[in-house]
């Protein structure tokens, strides 16, 4: 009942805010923004002429080329620097450092390293996600219940029999709040690679609209990619219980 | 000397000297080692116009980050005071954070031009929603015990407010203008490395150069001011509110 009251709540509160932004719309003179009605049939349009969902599959390889690349290099790098206080001190600060460098300023090196297209773009997308993982694996990993780690002390656990029946587990949780973060930031960068290198796929599809002042299209582009982020968000997250259930069941208790 | 700060040590000289390494390895052209960077560092430095431009950028997204500092901050503690309004808002704040701020930019453009409100705009949009998100998890989290007290000690709503709700939101207000900053530089340099303008525009037109000296020096440049940024705002974290230090001391995210 609460629940249902909830979605209800939720979807009166999406239906206020596109009528707010058709009605702004339509108040403004031409075609300054599109109203939501002609982005929605903008979208459905691309999608079943294939101009939306041929560029979607075609980006998507970079995507996932340059996300797994970073969840094997990040998730492993994040344990060794959360169960190491020694290696956490010394990688801490070049951490922080280059992460206040905004990923972008990179693009231009990216150029030089690897051109323009698809490898700078498996680039940028790893670039992005990476820090996220390797900081939220971290944090989780050296947070961990010391009270775990004692105990399988006891059982006379070795250090890698510790890591795979206790550490892993443990941190579990954490790592799988690092692939969400980490998803998010790498279709950001995919995007991101689409309209800084050579404009292909969505990002070429954008920037066609904005030289044809199309806002319809531009935004059922961002449309689509943001479904794309919240889709792949709840995924990840209805996947959780299923590989864990460990952690959800002390959670309840 | 702590030994903390031995490791520190070693590890920052340890990568600058991989870096020099690296460098004189790969050669300018592909990844300028620490010495040549160093120079260009210090010509840029006396240069004059390098600073100047980092400075009108920054004036700029100041501007931005304020403007979401004043919207985010009441914005989250409404939602996490009051259930309605965290409902109703919730799903647009999910919506806008997922969505990336590069993909606007060419919206914002044709709806704003490329000067000043359009660059305000892209750090408005990058920062004000994860101010949001702090501050509604500050609000969320306030001891309800807290406010019991001073219901107790007969404090109406408006003292409540000012003696109770908001010195216990402090920290997390300044954590949000800590993770809204590091979104507002990077917004400051995806709209202005889009359009070609002011530092961003710098760091593109650096990345023609034949030697990758110039980019790497302005990127040292853009992660000096980074890092001081962070810095500054932990010292005043830890002065408004000393009694937050261990809960806020976990490595900077997002």
């Amino acid at each position: 009942m609460r629940v249902k009251h909830q979605a209800f709540l939720y979807a009166l509160s999406l239906l206020m805010g596109l009528a707010l932004w058709e009605l702004y719309a339509r108040a403004l003179p031409g075609i300054v923004l599109a109203p939501p009605s002609s982005v929605v049939v903008r979208m459905a349009h691309g999608l079943l002429s294939g101009e939306l969902s041929l560029a979607l599959l075609a980006s998507l390889g970079a995507l996932v080329l340059g996300y797994a690349l970073a969840i094997l290099v990040g998730v492993p790098l994040g344990f060794l620097i959360g169960r190491s206080k020694r290696a956490a001190e010394m990688v801490e600060p070049m951490m922080n450092a280059i992460y206040a460098v905004p990923p972008v300023a990179f693009v231009p090196f990216i150029i030089i390293w690897f051109g323009l297209f698809f490898e700078a773009r498996v680039a940028l997308v790893f670039l992005m996600a990476i820090f996220e993982i390797v900081v939220a694996v971290s944090a989780g990993a050296g947070s961990l219940d010391p009270g775990l780690i004692d105990v399988g002390r006891s059982f006379g656990a070795g250090r890698r029999k510790m890591l795979r029946s206790v550490v892993l587990p443990a941190a579990l949780p954490f790592v799988f709040a690092a692939l969400r973060l980490g998803l998010v930031r790498a279709i950001n960068g995919m995007i991101t690679a689409e309209l800084f290198f050579a404009a292909v796929n969505l990002g070429k599809v954008m920037k066609d609209a904005a030289s044809r002042f199309d806002t319809a299209g531009l935004l059922a582009v961002i449309l689509l990619l943001c479904i794309l982020g919240l889709l792949t968000q709840e995924g990840l997250k209805a996947l959780e219980p299923r590989l864990m259930p460990w952690h959800i069941r002390e959670r309840q208790s | 000397m702590s030994s903390t700060w031995i490791n520190r040590i070693v590890g920052i000289l340890a990568a600058l000297a991989i870096w020099e390494l690296a460098g004189r390895m790969m050669g300018d052209a592909l990844f300028a080692p620490l010495s040549s960077v160093l120079r260009e560092f210090y010509a840029m430095l006396f240069d004059g116009q390098v600073v100047a431009e980092l400075l009108a950028s920054l004036r700029q997204m100041l501007f931005g980050l304020v403007l979401a500092c004043l919207v985010g901050m009441p914005l989250g503690v409404l939602m996490g005071r009051s259930q309605l309004a965290d409902v109703l808002l919730h799903p647009w704040l999910s919506m806008f954070i997922v969505t990336s701020v590069a993909a606007l930019v060419p919206l914002l453009i044709l709806l704003l031009g490329t000067g000043f409100w359009f660059r305000v705009a892209v750090v408005f949009i990058a920062s004000v929603w994860y101010i949001t998100l702090t501050a509604y998890q500050g609000a969320r989290g306030l001891e309800p015990r807290w406010i019991d007290v001073g219901r107790s000690f007969g404090a109406g709503g408006l003292r409540r407010f000012w003696k109770i709700v908001l010195p216990g939101l402090y920290p997390f207000l300044l954590a949000g203008v800590r993770i809204g900053l590091v979104h507002a530089i990077r917004a400051m340099v995806v709209a202005e490395m889009f359009v070609i303008v002011g530092f961003g525009g710098l760091i593109h037109t650096a990345g023609l150069a034949v030697s990758s000296a110039p980019i790497l020096a302005l990127l040292t440049l853009l992660m000096i001011v980074g890092v001081l940024a962070n810095a500054l705002l932990k010292l005043a974290a830890r002065h408004v509110a000393p009694w937050h230090e261990l809960r806020t001391s976990e490595p900077l995210r997002h």
